[in-house]
């Protein structure tokens, strides 16, 4: 970090010297002259007396400014007449050209110490301003180091102090569309900048003013609010609101807040403030880029981590995935190998190896369930994301003729009818999770309805949707839950005797509304039990016509 | 069957392997054991065997880069065994040469089924030889290109007819559908699987008694096709 030099403001080292001394200063320094010129004037012409009185002049216009070199001058003039020009000791002139050289002088005198003090006044003026690009350059390197908008507004304090004595305020663009005060809390502990205690909150009118500055975005004036009265003492504040403008978007707003106690400039904070428009617009176009670079870290971590969390939960799954199915096809096929054995087991031992193949089926089924909902949450953190689909246009008949085709022997004890218009068009779907709505659907329907009834699936095109029905002849759903059927581990009738755990319409759902349709479970007035989706139907691509 | 056939299964679990074998030998078969992809290809080489089981998760390498240099020097049948929610592994295995695939976890009966068809398949070599064909109600005629269904003249149109044939000629295999579509309409239609949905539609409305539950074209979801001759 660079060292910053502070600036004492408006002002320079030869005001320092009050008025009074530096005209007694002036007054000496041509006695000075004045001694030295008597000393030597029996080797001095009065030509060269005149030199030595012009060069002190110059040298009091540099040093002392613009009054004392005016007085020098005049009594330069004075004292080479009273002292130096014949009759001596007397203002009277024997020779009337002295009084040519007394105008010649005195113009001289003035010119020279106007000039000089002007040169003086610019040397000046360049000084302070490399002081301000100095501080402006060290400011730039600490916001460009700052990690958190905390510290952008701990060097911004600090530097609006040593610059100008001024308070500065930051708001920031809120999570919903506000502006919030960023608050210093960690100010005093932090050695590195050392700041006194923080400055009060702004009044509500300010923050209001902030505000509708913020909103209307890409503003790019500063505002300017004189005489509100500080809080502290009631002095009068002036106020300067900079819009922070990024390159995408509005940052907030920076609020300086120069009180006219502390005001250096002699015609009051205001003026001070916007004698100083310009480093003020450029300390607001550092801090907008400070603010700006730290809402892209931002971004780029939190997306990083989005990025890294859904990586290792789809490693975590598919691990599980395989290490979960590697036993369990070990167990199936080796019960069923057991009831293959020649010679056969025992009728009971056939049984139960039998059995043991359909609970580790049944399992399987199960774990397969709880992994499929897993996949369909990840990647939905956010409202309005979806699980990856692999989306292609195809005949829903198919996906339905491949559920009925997976599910075999479950729907063995039931009639199965689809009911299919001819014309139906081609729909958008991932047919690997569609088929498993369907299956589940299918599943669902046979389980809970008397064997030898019909399951039966009508589709329709309504509008420009797809409405699927898939209808059963049992009990129906609770009359009370329909609405909760979708959830989570809802089952139809608690602890059933009915196998399964309640996540199969929970699939559904969350499958159906990756697709944006919906799906709702009624019970139909002649009875039994149906679900209902509603697929989108969108523009199927056209198919060339063959040719003949 | 003249000599027993010898069938290498590639696969990591020994569970697995030990039902499998035991499974195959039941059913008459020689079975060699492979535990990685490496010494799977070694034993492919020496043992020639007539047909090879390999399971896609293996511990050293990628099944893909198996069936990939299998491919290479020979075409001896391979049977995938792979979990059900990896349907990109199983189409990249069929398309780099596989012949069928098994879903885990399998039946040993459906494990035997398909070996049984596809040692049956290898010997008789691919291709249609008889010049017609009986599925279900419907005669094929491929001398006359005539497709009849309870003998009445069913008329299919050239690209249906040319995915017919080439359905009935990998009969029992699964064909993914970027194979279908290269075969029939060529490679330009390699990404218009909704081309190929749509002619096959056509003809289980043609020739399946309820096209909305095929016997015999089956969908392989998220896969391709497979024709089935049916009981």
């Amino acid at each position: 970090m660079l060292p910053v030099a502070p600036e004492k403001p408006s002002s320079s080292t030869r005001l320092t010297l009050s008025c009074l001394r530096r005209h007694a200063l002036s007054a000496l320094a041509c006695g000075t002259t004045n001694l030295l010129a008597l000393l030597l004037q029996d080797w001095l012409e009065p030509a060269n007396a005149v030199m030595l009185f012009l060069l002190t002049v110059v040298v009091i216009a540099a040093k002392l400014g613009r009054g004392p070199a005016v007085m020098a001058s005049f009594l330069s003039v004075g004292l080479f007449d009273f002292f130096h020009v014949p009759p001596r000791f007397s203002f009277a002139v024997s020779d009337i050209q002295y009084v040519l050289t007394f105008a010649v002088m005195l113009t001289v005198a003035l010119t020279i110490g106007h000039l000089a003090n002007g040169m003086r006044q610019r040397a000046d003026e360049a000084q302070r301003a490399a002081r301000r690009a100095q501080a402006l350059h060290a400011l730039a390197h600490q916001l460009a180091g700052a990690l958190t908008p905390v510290q952008v507004l701990q060097h911004l304090r600090a530097f609006m102090r040593d610059q100008l004595g001024a308070d500065v305020h930051l708001w920031q663009p809120g999570q919903a569309h506000d502006l919030v005060l960023l608050q210093d809390e960690s100010g005093h502990e932090d050695a590195a900048v050392s700041s006194p205690a923080p400055p009060p909150q702004p009044s509500p009118s300010l923050t209001l003013l902030a505000r509708s500055m913020a909103q209307h975005g890409t503003h790019p004036r500063a505002h300017h609010v004189e005489g509100d009265p500080d809080l502290r003492d009631g002095t009068p504040t002036h106020h300067m609101l900079l819009p922070l403008t990024g390159s995408t978007r509005n940052r907030g707003v920076l609020m300086v807040s120069l009180s006219a106690s502390a005001a250096a400039h002699p015609q009051g904070a205001q003026a001070n403030l916007r004698h100083h428009t310009s480093m003020l617009d450029a300390v607001s176009a550092l801090t907008a880029t400070a603010l700006e670079r730290l809402h892209f870290v931002d971004v780029a971590h939190q997306t990083e981590l989005a990025v890294r969390t859904e990586r290792l939960r789809n490693t975590i799954l598919s691990a599980l995935s395989h290490d979960i199915r590697t036993p369990l096809t070990a167990l199936v096929g080796m019960a069923e190998t057991l009831s293959l054995l020649h010679p056969p087991l025992s009728p009971q031992a056939q049984d139960m190896a039998e059995a043991l193949r359909g609970q580790a089926l049944r399992l399987h089924e199960m774990v397969s369930q709880l992994l499929d909902m897993a996949r369909l949450q990840a990647g939905t953190q956010g409202p309005g994301s979806h699980p990856p689909l692999r989306l292609a246009w195809q005949p829903i008949e198919e996906v339905i003729g491949a559920s009925i085709q997976l599910l075999g022997a479950a729907l063995a004890r039931h009639r199965v009818v689809v009911d299919l218009p001819t014309d139906l068009p081609l729909v958008r779907l991932d047919a690997v999770l569609m088929e498993r709505v369907f299956g589940n659907l299918l599943d669902n329907a046979a389980k809970y309805a008397p064997p030898e009834t019909e399951v039966r699936i009508t589709l329709a095109a309504v509008g420009d949707h797809l409405q699927v029905r898939v209808h059963n002849d049992g009990s129906g759903f609770p009359a009370d839950r329909l609405q909760d059927v979708f959830a989570l581990f809802a089952r139809g009738t608690t602890e059933s005797h009915v196998p399964g755990m309640g996540l199969g319409l929970a699939i559904c759902k969350a499958i159906v509304e990756a697709h944006s349709g919906r799906i709702e479970a009624h019970n139909p007035a002649g009875g039994g039990a149906e679900v209902c989706m509603h697929l989108p139907l969108g523009t199927p691509p056209t198919i060339e016509p063959e040719q003949p | 069957m003249s000599q027993a056939p010898t069938i290498l299964l590639v696969e990591d679990d020994p569970l697995i392997r030990r039902f499998v074998r035991a499974a195959l030998e039941g059913d008459g078969c020689r079975v060699a054991e492979a535990g990685t992809v490496q010494q799977g290809l070694i034993d492919a080489g020496t043992r020639k065997p007539d047909l090879i089981m390999l399971d896609l998760g293996l511990p050293d390498a990628d099944g893909l880069r198996f069936v990939r240099d299998l491919r290479t020097w020979s075409s001896m049948p391979v049977l995938v065994l792979s979990a059900r929610t990896a349907e990109e592994d199983k189409i990249d295995a069929l398309d780099a040469g596989a012949d069928d695939y098994l879903t885990k976890p399998f039946s040993v009966g459906e494990l035997l089924a398909r070996v049984r068809a596809m040692l049956r398949r290898s010997r008789q070599g691919s291709g249609i030889e008889s010049p017609d064909l009986r599925f279900g109600r419907v005669h094929v005629d491929f001398v006359r290109r005539q497709v009849q269904r309870d003998d009445t003249p069913v008329h299919l149109t050239p690209i249906e007819y040319r995915l017919l044939c080439v359905l009935l000629a990998h009969a029992g295999k699964v064909m993914t559908h970027r194979q279908l579509l290269k075969e029939v309409w060529g490679p330009a239609y390699a990404d218009s699987a909704h081309y190929l949905r749509i002619y096959v539609g056509h003809l289980r409305h043609k020739l399946e008694d309820d096209p909305a539950q095929p016997r015999h074209f089956i969908t392989e979801v998220g896969v391709g096709y497979r024709f089935i001759s049916g009981a």
